[in-house]
């Protein structure tokens, strides 16, 4: 490869970069990788029966000998690379969007901004996220232009030449001042409060009158990134019969398929999705990103086109976990049964919903934790906020639950003076106890987990 | 000084999507030298699920792990599926995928009971062999099988099926109902050492019991748990996204976003719970998800007991230790405020 290009596709015109474009490409012969090629196959993966094996992974192998391949290990005959402009303000209108000076940098071949996109909206619960915003911007890792060149740092070049014009907004950050009334709201509508969920079950009034003791606590969580090695990548191929081809990091393809084809407003049956082995998902990669506007740039450019997220990209515009704030109350006897709870969860949901309502839902559920509670009261609300955007991610809302009320439980074992793992043993689900919802559980075996990790640890005999 | 405290954290976790229908289907097919090729729409995300998969197509047909390929994740060849999303690949996927065993399996049966002069419905699929329950020295190769019905009686051995799990929507008022066909419990300890000179934590061991129904296999079990400890331990005393007053990003890189390394990684001690969920796949339910929620409890409850402050907002960093142990000293019982 030509040290020169990066200087090159600084300066030249298209013509003469077509030497450095070819020597971008893959080789016609690729250079013979070495490994070996006679596998000795362990033993658990011949063995029957299959189920409890310890089976080793065909793709471990591929992982070791550095042969799996992934997104950004693939490359197609003329490929482009396509980039996006952040907006880079966290609410604001937009007043125009200027690509012109941007398409006559060199080595660039087209754009796209968010009204060219036939159906400009996405999301699993609610479409209220653009793929490249272009009324409002309500985060400030929102897209507002792509750009598809010869090479990465040409698209790179050419986003600073996009001029876009702003009217700026007022923000609001805080989850709590965003619920208020009179806050600004971020999507059209009366509230910003986008998804609330309830559970009552028994009288929790009833509960705290009989308790002997009343517990309360307010538990907070961050936000933080799944930060999977390989970052969001695609490639999208549209072909001469209007059929796009999109290799693609996503967890989830025939949902995927779905998204892009309603944003495409294309039939399903001319999009096809293969995903490779992704590098770690964690929940981030259950939805679209950036696969329909490589599409488009495809379309226009009739090359393929390649998108690779950077580090950066991930953190400011991919989905995150939700902060939570969390209100616990308590009621216990003196013996250590729990009689009742009210639980109060308010969840940061960024700027678009994302999988937002599926996470409250879940929290809310699990948020009274394996005990059995006959009276308990949770209301869970979702707020917009003008942040990066919060969804799925490992846990569903339970990590954060989980810290808010085992570390409750811990509080009321102490002050009670009850031995933590005696309280929970007290109060844990058996085999056909009736959850928050009122479903009969089996297969219940919280006492034998509680006894086992505790038994390991050495609970018992453990001194400081 | 340094102080030393333990701490538990217990948790349950649901299997598949709240209420709405998450379905998987897929598609078994029999090779006439009795290897399988199974198509699947589900996506390998790094958690080894096609091999869990491969393993449930394998135990159903009575082959090996090995003997069955996974094609998987492509639009235009295999079935549709939900995705690796809710810990459901291996409790509702894995029941399509042996559903879809079972009717290759039954070409099998018909097209051997005539070979082995019984009933199909007498004959089970063990070993590589197709034989008589109770008689197994009545047997054929299963490779025998899948060429006599691919080749002889014109029937190659594909089978197709789907699984969606059973619920109950939820009452809009109460939330009453069954939002979810199946739940896994676990239970994570841990030991810390927090000094109180600097507010500094580090979890020095952790021990990890986790149900997941039958682990189809448990050494992938045992590497989702240590993985999931890793991310809870980020999430407990160290990852934080931060903005600026204007919204911006403050700490977008992995300079600045501080994620646990293998340094900060205490020794952990696995458990698998045994148990047998008799909806799930050879009574396997899930435990990618699972796996990451109860770490933060543990280790904020191991801060409590090694220096009596209470963390109220995660992450427990170390300033954050800190200010609460000179809060205590101060006089001071109170939690640290909710918010920062």
């Amino acid at each position: 490869m030509t040290d020169d290009v990066k200087v090159k596709e600084k300066t030249e015109t298209l013509e003469s970069l077509r030497k450095a474009d070819d020597d971008l490409r893959l080789p016609a012969v690729p250079e013979r990788t070495i490994f070996p090629k006679e596998i000795g196959i362990a033993e658990a993966r011949e063995q029957t029966p299959a189920v409890g094996q310890r089976a080793t992974r065909p793709d471990g192998r591929m992982h070791g000998l550095g042969q799996t391949k992934y997104i950004d290990d693939m490359f197609f005959p003329g490929m482009l690379h396509a980039k996006i402009k952040r907006a880079g303000i966290s609410h604001a209108r937009i007043k125009s969007i200027d690509v012109s000076e941007a398409e006559k940098m060199p080595g660039v071949m087209a754009t796209v901004i968010g009204k060219e996109i036939p159906v400009n909206s996405f999301g699993p619960s609610y479409q209220d996220q653009p793929l490249l915003a272009d009324e409002i911007v309500r985060h400030a890792g929102d897209g507002v232009a792509a750009v598809a060149a010869v090479t990465e740092q040409q698209a790179l070049d050419a986003l600073e030449k996009i001029k876009v014009e702003y009217e700026e907004l007022t923000p609001v950050y805080d989850p709590l001042e965003a619920m208020k009334d009179d806050a600004v709201k971020i999507h059209n509508g009366e509230s910003n409060v986008y998804s609330t969920k309830t559970i009552k079950k028994g009288d929790v009034e009833k509960g705290f009158e009989e308790s002997d003791h009343i517990f309360e606590g307010t538990f907070t969580t961050q936000m933080v990134e799944h930060v999977p090695m390989e970052p969001h990548a695609s490639i999208a191929e549209w072909d001469a019969n209007g059929r796009v081809t999109i290799h693609t990091s996503l967890g989830r393809i025939t949902l995927g398929r779905a998204d892009i084809s309603r944003t495409l407003e294309l039939p399903i049956n001319r999009i096809r999705i293969v995903a490779t082995v992704v590098g770690g998902n964690f929940g981030g990669k259950n939805e679209i990103t950036t696969e329909p506007i490589l599409a488009l740039l495809s379309k226009k450019t009739g090359r393929p086109v390649k998108s690779v997220y950077t580090r950066e990209d991930e953190f400011i515009s991919s989905t995150t976990r939700h902060p939570f704030i969390m209100e616990y109350k308590t009621g216990m006897s003196k013996e250590g049964k729990i009689l009742a709870r009210k639980v109060r969860l308010v969840c940061d949901g960024g700027a678009y919903c994302s999988w937002s309502e599926t996470t409250l839902g879940k929290a809310c559920i699990l948020s009274a934790g394996p005990y059995n509670i006959d009276n308990l009261h949770v209301d869970a609300y979702a707020v917009y906020t003008n942040k990066t955007m919060t969804g799925a991610m490992r846990g569903f809302g339970a990590p954060q639950v989980c810290f808010a009320y085992e570390s409750h439980m811990d509080d009321m074992a102490k002050a009670l003076g009850i031995e933590p793992v005696e309280l929970r043993l007290k109060n844990t689900f058996d085999e056909g106890s009736a959850s928050p919802t009122g479903q009969v559980l089996e297969a219940v075996v919280v006492r034998d987990s509680l006894e086992m990790a505790t038994e390991r640890f050495g609970w018992q005999e453990w001194q400081k | 000084m340094r102080h030393r405290g333990k701490g538990v954290g217990c948790m349950w976790y649901p299997i598949g999507f709240t209420v709405l229908a998450n379905p998987s289907a897929a598609t078994v097919k029999v090779n006439e030298d009795g290897t399988a090729t199974l198509l699947t729409g589900t996506v390998e995300t790094g958690q080894g699920s096609l091999t869990v998969l491969g393993q449930i197509a394998a135990e159903e047909l009575g082959i090996s792990t090995d003997d069955v390929h996974v094609v998987s994740a492509d639009t235009d060849t295999t079935p549709m599926d939900t995705g690796a999303i809710a810990s459901r690949t291996t409790y509702v996927t894995g029941n399509a995928i042996k559903l879809a065993a079972e009717n290759a399996k039954q070409i099998l049966f018909e097209v051997a009971a005539p070979m082995l002069d019984v009933r199909p419905d007498q004959l089970e699929a063990v070993d590589r062999k197709i034989q008589v329950q109770y008689f197994p020295q009545r047997c054929l190769p299963i490779a025998d099988v899948a060429l006599q019905a691919q080749f002889v009686m014109g029937r190659p051995p594909i089978g197709s099926a789907s699984y969606n799990p059973p619920t109950v929507a939820m009452d809009s008022e109460t939330g009453q109902g069954k939002p979810f066909s199946t739940y896994v419990y676990a239970t994570q300890c841990a030991e810390v050492e927090v000094d109180d000179e600097t507010g500094e934590v580090d979890v020095i061991y952790m021990s990890a019991a986790h149900d997941c129904g039958t682990a189809i296999n448990p050494m992938l079990v045992e590497g989702q748990i240590e993985g999931g400890i890793s991310m809870g331990l980020g999430y407990a005393l160290q990852e934080e996204m931060l903005f600026d007053d204007d919204g911006k990003q403050i700490n977008p890189n992995l300079t600045n976003y501080i994620m646990p390394t293998s340094l900060d990684m205490p020794e952990i001690d696995v458990d698998i719970v045994e148990n047998f969920d008799p909806t799930g796949p050879f009574g396997a339910k899930g435990v990618g998800e699972p796996t990451a929620v109860p770490t933060a409890a543990a280790i904020c409850n191991a801060i409590h007991d090694a220096v009596g402050v209470r963390i109220t907002s995660l992450p427990a960093t170390a300033e954050k230790v800190l200010k609460a142990i000179k809060e205590r000293d101060g006089g001071e019982q109170k939690a640290l405020p909710a918010a920062e």
